[in-house]
């Protein structure tokens, strides 16, 4: 018996690229409830200390908590009828630090829910594992190792990670990447040579040879991931903890100091109205949504269907400075389609079509496939027996495919120059004509592809590329948010030069070969730039892991998605456009809210410092009128509590993103948050102040 | 997490030294037991203040 579960990823809706938006997550059942229950379990002080902010105020509220139980314990001129004002004190503190928990569980919960969905996949299937003299034995999936070879059939389960060793199979991949459509699954290719654990082989057989042994294959890698990355913290977060630490050293030490110095004056505040102070001063607001931001960041890069290895991965495409993308799946649609033959050498339509049915025959690229279907719906025939030639699978380094024939004949096609080479190398001479052909494509932004049949050259297929609708408008975008973008191709200078002017890209490389890819990666980190990159085959792997931001695709082979720091599950390489805004989004997120945290805190000195010293002439200070200082003191503290749960919407979701540039973007955000942060306190403090007053509880 | 086991361990006997060392200077202002809980809560705000330069030292270990 098999069994499988799928994971119920939020799935983008195909289209447009800019009609794409996130999409709801599914609803996750008891989220809240065990966000709630985390919220109290994080009261634990050893969990407390890892959040200096927060620690800060866990230590305070224990105090004021005490002050409460005994309210002579620090000062024996202190009364019973203190001990309400400290209970109050105490439950906001309280409130503060459960707020702060719930934040960072509800986000931790999210990607917790994340690797349940992707362990739902490992259910343990039986296989049919291959004994030496070719016999098979049904074996538990979790006794497979790595090197043994397994047969599988139309309905099993693929039981583990594998190389495909013989056999051509449609495989359904929903339960990895919620993509329903089946994917051809064959031996001897690159990409679509390898399968992965827990995905459904839907038609024939196939002979995989096990790659991961087990607790190492690809979806344990993926929950470890999302289970791990949580906790490591990302350098910006590493920066920004620095600075709260700081921050809030400074404030306990004026604040121990103020005693004293209050005591000389005669206006010696009580320990809990310290307390209270302190935790206004020090920036809780953005210490308590720190963590919660930067999971959620993970979260909204799951969300688009991408596992990141790390925070920090997502982290670092919120910095990227170059995008360095492919042509072919990300610039333009991925399947070019042959539009015309072009003869030369006096040769007849009909004779380059022959030749080119000949060349394709064995190509099963939609390229190739597309030729097929042309040559055929002009009336070719298959000059030899297909079932006794012998393909020739093209290469980056002959730029070249095509077919042997029977008697020897051999049939090419591939970028002009490298038809050029061959024939001359067979002897034969290249047409003067081939060249006009050549440019005449090229001009039109296709893709011209020689054909020649040993030693003579029989044309051009004129392969047609079409653009990706609103890629020109993403560039704009990226270009405004001061990215540059290189469209990487193996075409022709004068084809990559058409497309990259028509798709707004700003520079190209064609005739591009795989380290070409390394090649301009380390030429821009030089300039200090940090680059992003997708790939998918085991010759992309050493660029993947060069760039700063590598993204595999799904589909791609084990060594690809070994060397990327993220993988992106439906296998989309325009993503990569949406993973750096994603990026850009947590860095101004936590901008945005560290902005607004440390500007709030300007009101709570206008509340609290009145109510302290209103003996030594600071009254003035009390510009928003509060009632009492009780009532000031108390008003603030309630502010700092409900401001954190008013900001875990936002932490969560991300500040909405605009394609501005990093100035704009400053401008624009000292303007909302700094400026807000000032200004929204003190309305917010005076309608609680009133509020408190209307229930008379200070 | 080795190296915090022995923190864990002599926090609390520094603490709690500094106290006994610190409340009989409070002993003229203050009763005995707030003495003792002022003395607490002067080691104990040191101590916090040295978590956070440990933090500020050593902020990926937090």
């Amino acid at each position: 018996m098999t069994t499988t579960a799928r994971i119920q990823f939020p799935r983008m809706p195909r289209g447009p690229r800019q009609e794409r938006r996130y999409t709801e997550r599914p609803r996750q059942q008891g989220l809240v409830q065990r966000a709630i229950m985390e919220a109290f379990r994080k009261l634990d002080p050893r969990l407390s200390v890892a959040n200096p902010v927060m620690f800060v105020v866990w230590c305070g509220t224990v105090l004021c908590l005490l002050l409460t139980l005994v309210p002579n314990l620090l000062d024996a001129r202190a009364t019973a009828a203190d001990r309400g004002f400290n209970a109050l004190i105490s439950l906001t503190l309280l409130a503060t630090l459960l707020f702060a928990n719930f934040a960072e569980a509800l986000a931790e919960g999210r990607g917790k829910a994340q690797a349940d969905a992707l362990r739902r996949t490992q259910a343990r299937t039986e296989a049919r594992r291959q004994r030496p003299d070719g016999s098979t034995e049904m074996v538990d999936s979790s006794t497979l190792r790595r090197g043994d070879l397994v047969l599988v059939q139309a309905g099993d389960v693929i039981p583990a990670d594998g190389e495909v060793i013989t056999g051509v199979a449609s495989v359904d991949e929903s339960a990895i990447t919620g993509e329903s459509a089946p994917v051809l699954k064959e031996a001897g290719s690159d990409v679509a040579g390898s399968v992965t654990g827990g995905t459904r082989i839907l038609s024939d057989q196939l002979t995989l040879r096990i790659s991961a042994d087990p607790g190492k294959g690809f979806i344990d890698r993926m929950i470890a991931l999302v289970e791990g990355a949580e906790r490591s913290k990302t350098p910006n977060e590493i920066a920004l903890t620095v600075l709260l630490a700081v921050l809030t050293q400074v404030f306990l030490i004026a604040v121990a100091t103020l005693s004293p110095v209050a005591g000389f004056l005669n206006q010696a505040p009580s320990v809990v109205t310290l307390v209270a102070l302190l935790v206004a001063l020090i920036p809780t607001t953005i210490g308590g949504l720190l963590s919660a931001i930067g999971i959620a960041g993970m979260d909204r890069v799951a969300q688009f269907n991408v596992i990141a290895t790390s925070g920090r991965a997502v982290e670092a495409c919120g910095d990227v400075n170059t995008l360095i993308l492919d042509k072919t799946g990300t610039i333009t649609l991925g399947n070019r389609l042959a539009e015309e033959f072009l003869p030369v050498g006096g040769h007849s339509s009909a004779e380059l079509a022959e030749a080119a049915l000949g060349a394709s025959c064995f190509d099963q690229t939609p390229e190739g496939r597309s030729i097929v279907r042309l040559a055929e719906k002009q009336g070719a025939v298959l000059p030899f027996d297909a079932a006794s030639a012998s393909g020739i699978e093209f290469s980056a380094r002959t730029r070249m495919s095509g077919t042997d024939s029977p008697e020897g004949t051999e049939f090419r096609k591939g970028a002009v120059d490298a038809v050029k080479g061959f024939v001359r190398s067979r002897g034969g001479t290249v047409p003067d004509e081939l060249d006009g052909c050549f440019e005449q494509v090229s001009r039109l932004g296709g893709t011209p592809l020689a054909v020649c049949r040993g030693g003579e050259v029989f044309g051009v297929i004129y392969l047609k590329d079409i653009i990706k609708p609103g890629i020109r408008e993403r560039f704009d975008q990226l270009r405004r948010m001061g990215i540059r973008t290189v469209m990487l191709t193996g075409d022709n200078p004068i084809t990559a030069g058409v497309i990259a002017r028509e798709a707004g890209v700003d520079d190209f490389i064609a005739e591009a070969t795989p380290e070409d890819k390394i090649a301009v990666i380390q030429q821009e980190q030089k300039l200090g730039k940090l680059v992003a990159m997708t790939g998918d085959g085991s010759n992309d792997a050493p660029a993947l892991a060069q760039a700063n931001v590598g993204v595999a695709m799904n589909s791609g082979t084990q060594a690809a998605k070994e060397a990327a720091n993220m993988v992106d599950l439906d296998s989309d390489p325009t993503k990569l456009i949406d993973i750096v805004t994603i990026g850009k989004q947590l860095l101004i997120t936590r901008g945005a809210l560290t902005t607004f945290s440390i500007a709030n805190d300007i009101a709570k000195y206008f509340a609290i410092l009145p109510a302290l010293f209103a003996g030594a002439g600071l009254q003035a200070l009390n510009v928003m009128k509060l009632a009492s200082p009780k009532s000031a003191i108390l008003s603030a503290m309630v502010f700092n509590a409900l401001i954190i749960p008013a900001l875990v919407p936002l932490a969560l979701k991300g500040v909405q993103f605009r394609p501005l540039s990093a100035e704009q973007l400053l401008r624009r955000n000292l303007l909302v948050f700094g400026l807000g942060g000032v200004v929204a306190p003190f309305v917010g403090i005076k309608l609680i102040d009133l509020a408190l007053g209307a229930l008379r509880l200070v | 997490m080795a190296r915090m086991l022995p923190i864990r361990f002599w926090l609390p006997l520094l603490i709690v030294a500094g106290t006994l060392v610190v409340a009989p200077q409070l002993r003229p202002s203050q009763p005995p037991l707030q003495s003792h809980t002022l003395a607490l809560l002067l080691c104990g705000t040191v101590a916090l203040s040295g978590y956070l330069f440990a933090v500020i030292a050593n902020p990926e270990k937090f």
